[in-house]
């Protein structure tokens, strides 16, 4: 092995410490990066395929019930390809050993025709023989968690009628990737199921017999969607059409987009933050060997080894960098990415969703890595090459010091002399100290971020469920029905304290060009169970006049209170009205808006309707009100709020959960890198004045002090700016990962800085611990011999 | 009179992968308070081990060390630590002054862990530079730098102060400043002086000169007088 290898090798194991703590650093930005870039194209290969395979449609449309023969005159529009029409309908199970019911929706399968569009994926089993109207196949998500297998029965209320259905097969359908309840954001596969079955006996039940009530549309190439879209509406007008949407409206495609923008969001912060920070350290640390090895690098060029080569020599110790972390990052992007894969296919039904490296990734990730570390090592390793072997062969000049900042505002007299030395070495080095500083404020930033996301889910947990649903049950009916009997029935369930009745109505909202389908929910004033709250969890009251919209939606809409809207109704007569926004409201799934009750009554021009209502149930009769409530018949849905919240901890908590321990764990390897890093730097370039405190009479605590006194100075200057920083990371990410399926709440609190103070002070302690063992182990003879 | 150092058959082994290094052989020396003494020797023959080991930087392999009546051979570290703290002042080739302290500073160092210290304006104007106190080394030439180092060492009053090369690498003029000082304070405070050197010119100058060779002690002379340190020359 050539001479000069051996010497990196010797050299990088003596670093060994400092180099793992970079290329660890390194490697987890990489490995963010990696995951999340992997991440976007596995998802967007698996949608891509399905979609395609499977047949996806382009445009969908919901409507009350349209003859079969309408069939034709869409397929004639211009600029559609192929039509699905289906039946859709709700869907009450009795499931064994569950007390409350669970809900879901059944489609049709065509059985007097092939179908064309959304075609299902049969995971197990098969699907429904045309003709028997017994069987049925069962979503993924839901059979998984009820164990269902083909060969199982279900017993079902469909319409009114209790069925009981054989299982035939277990399918993933491109409808639902994502398998939640319509316009809910959380997935809740115990309570909400999506079935298929044959369409004869579907349509009976549902009293659609002849009829479809769902389309499903392919464009044909080249047509304009927005045209189709409108020709659409205008065609299913009279058949109690409601506004056709796209994919990008698709709840499919919609969530998964927003994940996606949140992954490509994180595949460039992550590894900026941690690659800078990686750069700051391999600097620092390479900038010290070089300046350490002044005589050899003479040596060397006195031998004859030309500029090139010398500079090559300590460019190689970049390259372990880049290798090690690199390594590193591609193992742990790797690992990272097999683990996100999982947790994905929990939530997300794909027919094969596989962990696709991203070559790119890897390319981009080694470029990253190796700008890092060549910039940190570029300008020593030029200050090497350009030295005159006979200038490097002196000993650096003596390092000139003057009065510090502490005399020159007349405190020298009351400084001793240690902390003295603190002060000129920081002032020395003005730009050292503030690098070393930015790096610890980027430690100090970085468990920010776990904190903040805590912060934010526990606030959305207390708020939804403490604030804002304070109903034990929500009941819906199938169709909307006279208010008065509904609720005296509501009210005479087992054990309902209170009923509140609502009325949902599916509506466009539109702003010159901008606009949303979302559900307009009436709710009565003086409202207490299902209330709306503003920022401070204050209940906001339901005003006489205009709308209340989530503020996410007034944002997207580009609306402020005050500001009129129009309102375009899509059940019933589907009126349409001016009416202006009231004010804005704070929730953090979906988005939404409210009307006061009978100001929606009064729009829709009918009179006192509801679409169901929020019961406060007596604890002690609940099991009398379950079992009533399966009985009765018009009950479309039934929701319970414990158990949705339950379902929320278990499922998204859990996985955030997950997620906020992995940046902690980031977050302290970075803490304890750059300290750790710093520590042995100053150590190395302050052996020499060490070891003479040490021959002199200092004990090893006194001299440890010496040196802790200026990196605690640095830690301590960089607490604030870093909380700071910390701050603005925190409230970047939130900012970008609040979408209009899900978003949470910004809150940084004493806790949140106090835990990132402790991080950064924890991470100081062992370091300084592990230098400071090294001060024992100083060696005290060759002071008495080295130059400087 | 009792001597300050006994030196009892010490010897040094060092082991370095299989080679075995035997720095010190066997030395046995008294050293008495007030004495200024020059260590001889070429490169390699043992004067520095000792004086490490008279200073409490290393210790002996085999052998024994007695400061007083205190044992030394087998203290451990904090004991060794506190015996250079009160009892030794070093002066090195290479000064080692703290570059990011003063002159001043540098001797508040001292002055600060010790029991019964000069003030650092006495330690500095006993080595001439009362009027240099507030300079940084790299303000101060070489002769000045080692003159603060002395400055230091004597500033707790040491019982003993240990010299290695203190004029090595000083031209003659300077060199002699230095050893002028260290004599005064020899003179005046009756401190033990251990000069190491391998500049026999020197040797004139002290009480006893102890010539070292491989590890053992190969002489020891008395000078009748201490010549001068003005008139040295090499």
């Amino acid at each position: 092995m050539h001479p000069l290898y051996r010497k990196l090798l010797r050299d990088l194991g003596r670093m060994k410490g400092q180099m793992a703590a970079i290329a660890i650093v390194m490697a987890c930005g990489l490995g963010v990066m990696i995951m999340a870039r992997s991440m976007v194209r596995s998802l967007q290969q698996a949608r891509g395929s399905y979609f395609a395979s499977h047949h996806f449609g382009d445009l969908f449309c919901d409507l009350k019930r349209a003859p079969n023969a309408v069939r034709a005159r869409l397929e004639a529009l211009p600029g559609i390809a192929t039509v699905e029409t289906r039946v859709r309908g709700a869907v009450r199970l009795d499931l064994p050993g569950m007390s409350e019911p669970a809900d879901g929706l059944v489609y049709s399968l065509p059985e007097d025709r092939p179908q064309r569009l959304n075609l299902l994926f049969i995971r197990r089993g098969r699907l429904p023989e045309p003709g028997r109207p017994d069987e049925i196949v069962v979503g993924e998500a839901f059979a998984k968690a009820h164990g269902l297998e083909p060969g199982h029965t279900l017993k079902m209320t469909l319409y009114g009628a209790q069925e009981t259905m054989r299982i035939v097969g277990i399918v993933l359908s491109p409808d639902f990737i994502f398998e939640t309840r319509p316009g809910e954001a959380m997935p809740d596969p115990q309570r909400f199921g999506i079935f298929w079955m044959n369409e004869r006996k579907l349509a009976t039940a549902l009293n659609l017999k002849g009829a479809f009530n769902n389309i499903v549309a392919d464009l044909a190439p080249g047509a304009n969607p927005k045209a189709v879209l409108a020709e659409i509406d205008r065609l299913l007008e009279p058949y109690g059409g409601r506004i056709a949407y796209d994919r990008t409206d698709h709840p499919s495609t919609r969530k998964l987009d927003d994940d996606l923008r949140v992954l490509s969001q994180y595949a460039i912060a992550f590894p900026l933050l941690f690659l800078s920070v990686a750069a700051f350290m391999s600097s620092a640390a390479l900038t010290r060997l070089i300046r350490l090895q002044r005589e050899q690098i003479a040596q060397l060029k006195a031998f004859g080894y030309s500029n090139g080569a010398v500079g090559w020599h300590y460019l190689q110790y970049a390259l372990v960098l880049v290798i090690t972390g690199g390594a590193g990052g591609i193992a742990l992007g790797y690992w990272l990415g097999l683990w996100v894969t999982e947790i994905y296919r929990k939530f997300f039904f794909f027919p094969v969703l596989g962990f696709h490296f991203d070559g790119w990734s890897l390319l981009i990730g080694l470029a990253a890595a190796v700008g890092t570390s060549f910039v940190g090592v570029i300008s020593a390793a030029r200050e090497a090459m350009r030295l005159p072997p006979a200038e490097a062969m002196r000993p650096e000049p003596p390092a000139e010091f003057r009065p510090s900042i502490l005399e020159r505002a007349g405190l020298g007299r009351f400084t001793s002399p240690v902390v003295l030395m603190a002060v000129r070495n920081l002032e020395r080095k003005p730009w050292q100290a503030f690098f070393t500083m930015l790096g610890l404020a980027l430690a100090t930033a970085i468990p920010i971020i776990p904190g903040v996301m805590r912060n934010g889910i526990d606030h959305v947990m207390i708020f939804q469920w403490g604030h804002a649903q304070r109903q034990d049950t929500t009941l819906t009916l199938i169709e909307p029905d006279d208010a008065r009997p509904a609720l005296s029935a509501f009210t005479h369930l087992p054990g309902v304290i209170t009923a509140e009745p609502f009325r949902v109505v599916p509506a466009r909202l539109r702003n010159g060009h901008r606009e949303r389908r979302v559900s307009i929910m009436g709710l009565p004033q003086g409202n207490r169970l299902l209330r709306v709250l503003d920022e401070r969890n204050r209940p906001v009251a339901m005003p006489l006049e205009g709308l209340l919209l989530s503020a996410k939606l007034a944002e997207v809409l580009g609306l402020a209170p005050g500001d009129p809207v129009r309102v375009e109704v899509q059940e019933g007569r589907r009126p349409l009205l001016e009416t202006t926004v009231a004010g804005t409201v704070t929730d953090y799934a979906g988005t939404s808006a409210y009307m006061e009750l009978d100001a929606l009554r009064r729009l829709l021009r009918e009179g006192e309707t509801l679409s169901g209502a929020h019961l406060a149930v007596d604890p002690a009769k609940r099991e009398a009100f379950l079992q009533e409530i399966k009985a009765v018949s018009r009950i479309g849905a039934a929701t319970f709020t414990r158990a949705a919240q339950e379902s929320f901890r278990r499922t998204t908590g859990e996985m955030i959960g997950i997620i906020q321990t992995f940046y902690f764990t980031f977050a302290v390897v970075v803490a304890f890198g750059v300290v750790y890093n710093g520590a042995r730097i100053a150590l190395s370039e302050r052996s020499r004045d060490l070891a003479t405190l040490r021959v002199i009479g200092f004990s090893p605590r006194e001299v440890a002090t010496v040196l802790i006194l200026e990196l605690g100075f640095l830690t301590v200057l960089a607490l604030a700016p870093g909380l700071w920083i910390g701050s603005r990371l925190a409230a970047a990410l939130v900012a970008t990962t609040s979408t209009e399926t899900v978003r949470m709440p910004y809150i940084f609190d004493l806790p949140t800085a106090l835990t990132s103070v402790l991080v950064i002070l924890v991470s100081s302690f062992f370091s300084f611990a592990v230098v400071s063992r090294r001060i024992h182990d100083l060696d005290l003879l060759s002071v008495l011999k080295a130059r400087d | 009179m009792s001597p300050l150092f006994r030196v009892q058959g010490i010897t040094k082994i060092y082991v370095s992968g299989e080679a075995e290094i035997r720095a010190l052989n066997g030395v046995d020396l008294d050293l008495f308070a007030g004495e200024l003494v020059v260590l001889l020797g070429a490169s390699g023959s043992g004067k520095s081990t000792l004086l490490n080991i008279l200073g409490g930087l290393d210790v002996p392999t085999d052998g024994r060390l007695f400061f007083r009546d205190e044992e030394l051979t087998d203290a451990d570290e904090a004991q060794l630590t506190r015996f250079r703290r009160e009892r030794v002042g070093f002066v090195f080739q290479f000064y080692n002054l703290i570059p990011s302290l003063s002159a001043k500073e540098n001797v508040e160092l001292i002055t600060e862990l010790a029991d019964d210290p000069m003030t650092p304006q006495e330690a500095l104007e006993r080595v001439d530079l009362g009027d240099r106190m507030n300079h940084f080394p790299s303000q101060l030439s070489g002769g000045q730098q080692q003159r603060v180092a002395i400055a230091r060492a004597i500033a707790k009053r040491p019982e003993v102060l240990l010299c290695d090369e203190p004029t090595g690498a000083l031209d003659v003029r300077t060199g002699i400043r230095v050893l002028e000082t260290i004599e005064a304070v020899n003179r005046q405070l009756g401190t033990l002086a251990v000069i190491i050197t391998h500049n026999a010119s020197i040797a004139e100058m002290a009480d006893r000169v102890i010539h070292l060779s491989d590890g053992k002690i190969a002489g020891i002379t008395r000078n009748a007088t201490r010549r001068d340190v003005a008139s040295l020359n090499w």
